[in-house]
């Protein structure tokens, strides 16, 4: 406190903290309460089926596991797991599709010039505009002639074909944020688009990719729509469809264990998006604010 | 942001090719551009250009799936602008568009701002406002949301503190929307990352000039951040205003999938569904759906028109 | 996780092929596959059907002793909720694309027969691969359209009053067969001056009540191709229905919303609500309460109007194999061991054989057993009257409106003018 050259030093860091904790706490009664529903669902899980529509409390006034160990025998004859599985195997393919169609297309845009550049861009900027169901039934025929229903081709194939505006257009403006010299650099080099996309732009574009990634997981894993639409072997259910076999509109609907299954359902998007969540903001800021 | 700016690619200060080699050049560009695209083609033209197409085609059909489209000319479009139901769908989606879109946005930013302070704990804290949009509009969505709605759940309680007694709103025609509106602003990750990413990009120099000139924290938010991050408030806007016209699922799983009661939570997909995959009046849905096609590509035009009074793009040159 | 890793290698392999696939769309969308045949000359057809959990394991098992029966087919199972089934169903059937054999209901049969898809079981009973013999009550009719028999019943069932038992017991009140509708409004007034909750969820917005309460009356609910009723008839039974939930006699109907997907019944709301027999074991598993049957009101003292519904099995009009359909349908509807092994879960058991084969013993299916058994003693029961094609459009329609009426948002004539409007629509369509 005597030095004078240092006055401000331990006021400051006094200021810091107390900010800090006003932070925390503001940032803790905005949490709790957004938060609010996860905890019904998670006191919900633990509800005898009879008191979860309608009911008014946050927690289970008894806890009862019955709704998790049911999980384990399965629902009309299907191991839970399967349901799991399949979901997983259309997260991922969807997220392989998107990476890989819309980073070729998102380079085509942002390092090639070629002939009808605009007006291409322009058209997939408008199918952001576009609502799915226009789309439904013209494809749902398509895809019957092509005899690939049930199977997860029709929910795919539109990942591997770049369908997915939004994702192509955060890519572009990633890439067209990198910096120009290092590819120039390459291309100068001798090396060709495939080889400059390849070992260039594409490893300096992780965090777009790595946010693309992140929403396809997401919406995958949790279309309804689709698999609604295009699955009829129950063994090929995705867990949003084998959740519905817990409703039965005409007798006894076990409502314990369909939010028991959607509680454990999210454990693996969870698990994703902390993995990758970090990268997000970067996939997002570079590409949003180039100017 | 730029391509949005300017939507005509101008990747500015690519260097012209030797005249020798231009044509030959620009040959293998155009080839290696279209191979690169191709895939982006192929589902451009069969997935979205070819079903388009025949939806257009159906618009202006009699059409049951069934039996092949008979040409009807103007009838459904008609018959859509004189059916009520029709007119309450879109009543129910611009009021929830209106009336959604500013909360959710407004929530958004403010946890963004919240969470662009660096704090210990950031990427906890922002994973776990992030968790509701993980969820998404899931049955077991549908059932909280209707508990927590009801008649003496927490919201009924919560208002009568607050000395507003309206019941609960899940079963009520006047409010059930609002419930629907707060399941959309629960789930506001999405933009509130996009926030975020804007936010992180804001020079801190701007802020300690401002600061060395006496800039309340106010101040500094109205003259600096709002400025600096109306790119992607822009953006946020866009994307939220064409999610919210085309809002489904959440209608879907708060109504108990009736879109009720009373068609209250009747929003223009959900009519749209019934009519197309319930009533398998597949020319009126297409109509419908051409519909809000148009009038969201019209609200984009008018949000593009308007960007140019209030967002600031920097400049090209740094 | 066996089948798990076929899913993954074929769909992988699919999804590579994915764009060559779709590019040569031109190529290949000519291409026939079927490959529902397979050289030994085993067939495998397709069985899709609606319902919970009790009735997917029961039906699984059915099938399981089918395959043992007949081994040279094989029957593939699809099965999702009611809502899910006929969207899945109406989408595949346009597609041309739907299961060969598949679950029906009076509803869906004249939609469906117009629009080519179901097959004609009448010509391979002549063939003899299906017998038409030893039907209870006549139930067959329910799958007769035109002559042919478009659909074969499973079960039969009827509507029922479901009661809250003990609410009924506390209040004093007595629902006897042959009751009037004067008697069972004032027992509902007891119940709610005695017990302060609603007699009724809201009998009003169900089609298939007013179409019994229009049989009492001499009409029906639908003729063969248009309503059986005026907009003053309905208009009149709307101004009723909710005349008497302002008087709190029926539920309110936001609470009832409120509860839903819960019945407001085994929620407590009210102390009686209209349904189907068979469906009547859902409130035993959502309430507090104990439930009974009690017999529908009447006009004149007499008549319920009642008749027998059922839930059939129809095939595909455009199956590759509609002898093995035939024979899986035959054996579904008469196998004595299907019978035990099925219940009531759809019905009271169609067939003689499996009526007889299957003994009831919890409550709940003695019950509906006990009520079907006094509604057939009673004579009360007349043949089924047409479902036009677009009645499922209609009965959806009919809830939905009812409901605005109960909400107090469409004055009782608007509603019936609305009803009448879409369901020219659906007729139409």
């Amino acid at each position: 406190m005597t030095s004078a050259t240092r006055p401000a030093l331990p006021a400051a860091s006094e200021r810091r903290r107390s900010g800090s904790i006003a932070w925390h706490v503001g940032a803790l009664a905005v949490l709790a309460v957004v938060l609010y529903p996860v905890i019904w669902v998670v006191g919900a899980s633990f509800k005898p089926s009879k008191d979860i529509i309608a009911g008014l409390d946050l927690l289970p006034a008894e806890p009862v596991w019955e709704n998790f160990s049911g999980l384990a025998d399965g629902i009309s004859g299907i191991s839970i797991s399967s349901f799991f599985w399949n979901s997983l195997v259309y997260a991922v393919l969807a997220v392989a599709g998107v990476v890989l169609s819309s980073s070729l297309t998102a380079y085509a845009f942002a390092k090639i010039r070629f002939a009808g550049r605009n007006l291409l861009f322009t058209l997939m900027i408008g199918t952001l505009l576009l609502p799915y169901h226009v789309l439904l039934i013209p494809q749902y025929v398509l895809f019957r002639n092509l005899e690939l229903t049930d199977t997860l081709v029709p929910l795919v194939a539109g990942k591997f074909l770049a369908t997915e505006a939004f994702f192509v257009f955060l890519m572009v403006q990633f890439m067209r944020g990198l910096p120009r010299e290092l590819d120039e650099a390459a291309r100068l080099d001798g090396c060709g688009h495939l080889r400059t996309y390849w070992s260039i732009v594409l490893p300096l574009s992780r965090p777009a990719i790595i946010t693309s990634a992140i929403f396809t997981f997401i919406n995958a894993w949790n279309d309804f729509m689709g698999p609604l639409i295009y699955l009829n072997t129950p063994e090929k259910y995705t867990v949003s469809l084998g959740l519905m076999m817990f409703r039965d509109q005409e007798g006894i609907s076990d409502y314990g264990s369909m939010i028991a299954m959607s509680l454990v359902a999210l454990v693996p998007v969870i698990a994703f998006f902390m993995a990758f969540q970090r990268y997000l903001i970067d996939g997002m800021a570079t590409s949003g604010l180039k100017g | 942001m730029t391509l949005v700016k300017d939507a005509p690619v101008r990747p500015a200060g690519e260097r012209p090719f030797p005249p020798a080699a231009a044509r030959h050049g620009r040959r293998r560009e155009n080839l290696a551009g279209y191979l690169f695209m191709s895939p982006w083609i192929a589902g451009f033209l069969l997935l979205t250009a070819g079903p388009m197409i025949a939806s257009l085609y159906y618009a202006f059909t009699s059409y049951n799936l069934f039996t092949p489209p008979r040409w009807t000319g103007l009838d459904n479009f008609t018959t859509m602008f004189q059916d009520p139901r029709w007119q309450k769908s879109v009543e129910v989606t611009l009021e929830y568009v209106v009336v959604a879109t500013p909360l959710k946005l407004l929530l958004a930013l403010g946890v963004a701002l919240l969470l662009a302070q660096r704090r210990r704990g950031q990427g906890l804290y922002r994973a776990a406002f992030y968790l509701p949009s993980l969820i998404g509009a899931s049955v077991s969505v549908g059932f909280v949301w209707r508990a927590l709605f009801s008649d003496d759940a927490v919201v009924d309680r919560t208002q009568k503190v607050l000395g507003f007694d309206a019941g609960g709103w899940i079963g009520n025609p006047d409010y059930v929307i609002y419930a629907l509106v707060a399941l959309s602003i629960w789930q506001f990750g999405a933009p509130m990352v996009i926030f975020l990413a804007g936010l992180k990009q804001v020079p801190r120099e701007l802020y300690e000039a401002a600061e060395v000139d006496g800039a309340g924290p106010l101040r500094r938010f109205w003259n600096i951040t709002l400025p600096m991050i109306s790119p992607v408030l822009f953006f946020n806007v866009l994307l939220e205003s064409i999610h919210a016209f085309q809002v489904f699922g959440s209608a879907y799983v708060v109504s108990d999938t009736r879109c009720g009661p009373a068609d209250a939570t009747l929003v223009y997909t959900c009519y749209l569904y019934q009519k197309g995959f319930k009533e398998a009046q597949m020319g009126f849905a297409s109509a419908m759906a051409w519909t809000l096609v148009i009038a969201v590509a019209l609200v984009t035009a008018v949000l593009f028109w308007s960007q140019k009074k209030w967002v600031h793009y920097e400049e090209a040159a740094k | 996780m066996q089948q798990g890793g076929n899913v993954e290698r074929r769909t992988i392999l699919k999804a590579a092929g994915a764009s060559l696939a779709v590019a040569g769309l031109g190529a290949t969308a000519t291409a026939c596959g079927g490959g529902s045949g397979s050289g030994d000359g085993t067939v495998t057809i397709r069985y899709a059907w609606w319902g919970g959990e009790p009735r997917t394991i029961a039906i699984r098992k059915t099938i399981a002793l089918f395959e043992k029966k007949f081994p040279k087919i094989k029957v593939k199972p699809e099965f999702t909720d009611y809502e899910a089934f006929w969207e899945k169903f109406q989408t595949q059937a346009s597609g041309g694309n739907p299961p060969d054999v598949f679950q029906n209901a009076v509803g869906f049969l004249r939609k469906y027969d117009k629009r080519g898809v179901l097959l004609d079981l009448k010509t391979q009973a002549d063939a003899g691969h299906l017998s038409l013999e030893n039907f209870r009550n006549g139930v067959l009719a329910n799958g007769q359209v035109d002559g042919k028999q478009i659909a074969v019943p499973v079960g039969a069932n009827t509507m029922a009053l479901v009661i809250d038992l003990n609410a009924f017991e506390k209040a004093g009140v007595d629902a006897t067969f042959g009751w009037t509708w004067d008697e069972y409004f004032d027992a509902l007034q007891t119940i709610q001056d005695k017990l302060k909750i609603a007699g009724d969820t809201g009998y009003f917005s169900i089609m298939y009540l007013y179409d019994l309460y229009l049989r009492q009356n001499g009409k029906a609910f639908f003729t063969d191709t248009d309503l059986g009723f005026t907009e003053d008839d309905l208009t009149e039974w709307w101004e009723d229905g909710f005349k008497r939930v302002k008087s709190g006699l029926v539920a309110d109907p936001k609470k009832v919303e409120q509860v839903k997907p819960k019945s407001a019944l085994s929620a407590g709301l009210a102390a009686s609500e209209f349904t189907w027999d068979n469906f009547s074991i859902r409130y035993e598993g959502e309430g507090e309460s104990d439930y009974g049957l009690a017999p529908i009101p009447t006009t004149d003292g007499k008549n319920t109007g009642q008749y027998l519904g059922s839930l059939m099995l129809s095939g595909f009009s455009g199956t590759k194999h509609p002898e093995e359909v035939a024979q899986f349908i035959d054996f579904m509807v008469h196998d004595p061991e299907v019978g035990e092994i099925m219940g009531y879960d759809r019905g009271l058991l169609a067939t003689t054989e499996q009526y007889e084969a299957f003994e009831p013993t919890d409550p709940s299916n003695k019950g509906v057993a006990a009520y079907e058994e006094e509604v057939a003693a009673a004579g009360v029961l007349g043949k089924i009257t047409p479902h036009p094609s677009g009645a499922d459009v209609i009965e959806a329609a009919f809830l939905r409106i009812g409901g605005e009426v109960a909400q107090g948002r469409t004055r009782p004539a608007d509603a019936a003018k609305a009803l009448f409007s879409e369901a020219k629509a659906a007729f139409a369509g």
